[in-house]
């Protein structure tokens, strides 16, 4: 399939300007160039505008609640671990709602790819502060400012063990498709975090604000090192793009003996004989 | 005499809850029918412990508050025992120092002794008093042996052996029963309510169970992850039961059977994804093993005050069929027949149990039935000729219901969306499309109820009174219908979705009273509300106990 072929149809209803459209873009191309078939992908969104991109994908999708999007995905990949599971959530959404399930998916490492579309602000609904707000900033549910401390993601990311951590750009399109192929390719949970600027309610958080700021790690920074990971994450004023850090470790299907071969869903959902089972009860 | 009670009774970390449930085996392998009742605080040392059997050569249903023949293995039993003349209590008299009034028929076993003299650790004092019990009440000291290798690590099954003759030594005085000891039920099987639901499960085909543990549930997660990698079963217990629910119905989406189970303080934290499910139309079983509530409540207590909580669970409305099976038989047909209903009907389907029955081990004869067989409903096959189409995946097939594409699918391409929306899947909100779909998704309420059970009469048709219960009442008025005829019952097995007008017609002429282990009675209260029949007395129990055999029996003798 051509990238042009995972258009699902649908307009986007997204603000003109909005960084989403170039996620959706990156990924169709992403999907393209990989060759994969929009039938074998299922794309698992959260709610918010970011979750939106379910809509215009020419794949399975599966609109979850605020914040769930993650579990859903764990129980698809694990159902069917021959289909690509692609999941889109926002930062209020994955980071608010949804924080814990993030640790926790971090912790078992499934071949699954997590984009955040990061705008630091609640869009769907109208702008209030996100997870991921910077202090001070005022918004419509913080009208004298955020006091609390803005969440790094991907330090979070980082100290619960993930093995895939990535930041792309919407500003940088053919970077970010990139990233995503890479992010599929990986075998274990691939993260990335990707800079979406809302130009409706985060005008903090403009194109000319990362543009100022964005750099593209290249070749000479090792991706493996924990401590350089950590480094780039915490850097105040500049923002790398790229592969921040990258281990192989176990992906998590591979632990299960139950789907070695073939799928839970060719497996299971058939009669069992049980009377050995129940043998134990005399 | 119809039956003997038993109990064991000691500090947590005693053993009491191995040492019972063995006991209870030893007596079915001796051919008699068994019910046995654990009861315990939610701590893992200290506080009481107790576990209580009921035994004939009859069926057993339930349990009695009475009890025969008690085994108190440290002082903290009678404290919390009410000791009866009558009582035959197995005890170490020399340690246990009783006041002057306590007053029963003593067999003393010098267990501290025995431990010192033989240099066994302190656990075998279980084995001790097992041993003198199985002397006691006449059970053959070879199947207790048995048991002991079956369940012990082989380097301390002789240990055990030799701990239990010692204390066979001391009882002499064979306790004479005339119960007949029937063979066909040393074939029998001792299980309990989660174990039930478990083995329908795997028998359904179950994939994926997952969930976050919380008693009385938490033996049905524990009972699949121990056979998970024998059935191929994926078993996950997630960071909390929001994940637990959620993640089953990923799992579910992608086309495998799948099943979550909690009791009600995880079932709040579930109920965004119940409605997720019935959305979605996402097949989804759900076990709900009820404790006294709200928030921590009760632990390891047994209620029946989450009916009205499932009937109406997360927000508007929606079908969810609610199965209320009242022993093991129907406990494990009830499961398995769950999976059915929710991929027949694409909705979550609830089977309710509580502690009582959840924890509680019953006998059956077996649950190796002909005639259980498989449906998964309507399945899009696929269409290889257009593989990137979209498919109508929420468009009335038959019944209401629409079909089903497993992602992967050829040509079967939609959107599961927790949104309303169109046929396919995308986010709709004309007025149209919402009417449309929610007549549709109500339509099925026609069909499944011509699926599920009409509640049933037990006992005599013109007995005075017609008791009404639901779930695990059905076992304590089993136990009682043995004593008189002066009461029946209807019980409900499932309660929504049903046919009401049916229902009215099995209550015609009857006078009714409702018994229910809650504070108002949900289940009459739901009968108002479906026939406008409404049912004035009511027996209800709400101290965390099931109904004792000999409270009903007091109840039917003076009228209310
Ligand atoms: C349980 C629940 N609470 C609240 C909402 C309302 N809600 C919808 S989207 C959203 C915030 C989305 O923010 P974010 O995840 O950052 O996504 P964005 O719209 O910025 O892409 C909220 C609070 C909801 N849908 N569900
Ligand atoms: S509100 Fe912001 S995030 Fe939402 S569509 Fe508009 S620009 Fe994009």
């Amino acid at each position: 399939m051509k990238a042009m072929e995972f258009n699902s149809g649908k307009i986007p209803v997204w603000c003109p300007g909005c960084g989403n459209f170039a996620i959706w873009n990156a990924i169709k191309g992403a999907l393209a160039d990989l060759e994969l078939n929009g039938k074998d992908v299922v794309n698992v969104s959260g709610i918010g505008c970011s979750g939106k991109m379910l809509n215009h994908l020419r794949t399975y999708g599966f609109h979850t609640l605020h914040g769930r999007t993650l579990p859903v995905a764990t129980g698809v990949k694990l159902s069917n671990h021959k289909l690509t599971v692609i999941v889109n959530g926002g930062d209020g959404d994955g980071y608010g709602m949804g924080a814990g399930h993030f640790i926790h998916a971090i912790r078992r490492n499934l071949d699954i790819t997590y984009l955040v579309h990061d705008n630091h602000i609640y869009g769907l609904t109208t702008g209030q502060a996100s997870p991921t707000t910077d202090k001070g900033l005022k918004s419509k549910s913080t009208p004298s400012g955020v006091i609390d401390e803005p969440l790094n993601p991907l330090a979070v990311a980082l100290n619960a063990g993930a093995a895939f951590v990535a930041r792309g750009y919407s500003g940088e399109v053919e970077h970010l498709k990139e990233l995503i192929k890479e992010g599929i390719n990986f075998k274990g949970f691939a993260y990335i975090d990707i800079l979406q600027p809302c130009v409706t309610f985060g005008k903090k958080y403009s194109y000319e604000y990362y543009d100022e700021r964005i750099y593209k790690l290249d070749e000479s920074y090792d991706c493996t090192s924990f401590e350089n990971a950590l480094k780039k994450v915490w850097e105040k004023d500049k923002i790398a793009l790229g592969i921040i850090y990258k281990i192989q470790k176990d992906e998590y299907t591979s632990l299960h003996p139950q789907i070695k071969e073939k799928t839970l869903l060719e497996t299971t959902g058939k009669i069992r004989d049980i009377s050995e089972e129940l043998q134990s009860f005399k | 005499m119809t039956v003997l009670t038993w109990k064991i009774g000691g500090p947590a970390g005693f053993g009491i809850m191995s040492a019972g449930p063995m006991f209870a085996k030893a007596l079915k392998r001796s051919g008699y029918s068994v019910q046995g009742y654990p009861e315990y605080p939610s701590i893992i040392r200290g506080g009481y412990n107790c576990y209580h059997i009921t035994f004939s050569n009859e069926s057993v249903f339930s349990v009695y508050k009475r009890c025969d023949i008690l085994v108190a293995l440290d002082k903290v039993v009678f404290d919390n025992e009410d000791i009866t003349e009558n009582m035959t209590v197995i005890a170490d008299f020399d340690s246990i120092k009783l006041s002057e009034d306590i007053v029963c028929k003593k067999i003393h076993i010098p267990i501290k002794n025995i431990l010192k003299e033989n240099d066994f650790p302190d656990i075998v004092k279980n084995s001790i008093a097992l041993g003198a019990s199985a002397k006691l009440l006449g059970v053959d000291e070879n199947i207790v042996f048995k048991l002991f290798e079956e369940s012990f690590p082989a380097k301390v099954v002789n240990m055990n052996i030799e701990a239990a003759k010692k204390g066979m030594q001391y009882c002499e005085n064979v306790i004479q029963n005339n119960f007949k000891p029937d063979d066909k039920v040393k074939d029998y099987l001792v299980m309990t309510g989660n174990e039930a639901i478990a083995t329908g499960a795997i028998k359904a085909g179950v994939g994926f169970y997952s969930t976050y543990p919380m008693t009385p549930a938490s033996s049905i997660l524990h009972y699949l992850a121990g056979v998970a990698e024998k059935y191929g079963i994926i078993v996950k217990h997630t960071e909390d039961e929001i994940a637990g629910i959620i993640m089953a119905i990923g799992a579910s989406y992608a086309g495998v059977r799948a099943m979550t189970g909690t009791s009600g303080g995880g079932l709040s934290l579930m109920t965004e994804g119940v409605g997720l499910a019935a959305m979605i139309e996402t097949p989804l079983v759900i076990a709900l093993s009820q404790r006294p509530g709200p928030a921590t409540g009760m632990p390891t207590w047994t209620e029946q005050s989450d009916l009205k909580f499932v009937m109406n669970i997360s927000q508007d409305e929606f079908v969810r069929i609610v199965l209320t099976p009242g022993d093991l038989k129907e406990l494990f047909v009830m499961t398995f027949e769950a999976f059915n209903l929710a991929d027949k009907y694409q909705v979550p389907v609830f089977v309710l149990t509580d502690k009582f029955l959840s924890e509680s081990h019953f006998c059956v004869d077996n649950l190796e039935y002909d005639g259980l067989e498989i449906d998964r409903g309507y399945i899009f096959e696929g269409d290889e000729s257009k593989p990137m189409d979209f498919f109508p995946r929420y468009k009335e097939f038959k019944n209401g219901v629409a079909m089903r594409v497993n992602p992967g699918t050829p040509g079967g391409l939609f959107k599961a969306p927790g949104n309303e929306h169109d046929d396919f899947g995308f986010v709709a909100t004309d007025s149209k499309t919402r009417i449309k779909n929610q007549e549709r998704r109500f339509r099925k309420e026609n069909y499944i109820k011509d699926e599920l059970p009409l509640p049933k009469l037990y006992g005599n048709e013109n007995a005075e009174i017609t008791f009404v219960c639901w779930g695990s009442t059905k076992l304590p008025l089993m136990e009682a219908l043995k004593f008189t005829e002066k009461f029946n019952f209807i019980h409900f097995s499932a309660v929504n979705p049903i046919n009401w007008e049916d229902v009215k017609n099995i209550f015609k002429g009857k006078k009714l009273v409702a018994i229910e282990t809650n504070f108002t009675g949900q289940l009459a209260s739901i009968i108002a509300e479906k026939t406008g029949i409404v049912i004035e007395d009511k027996f209800l129990k709400y101290d965390g106990r099931p109904f004792f055999v000999e409270e009903i029996l007091d109840f039917v003798e003076r009228g209310r």
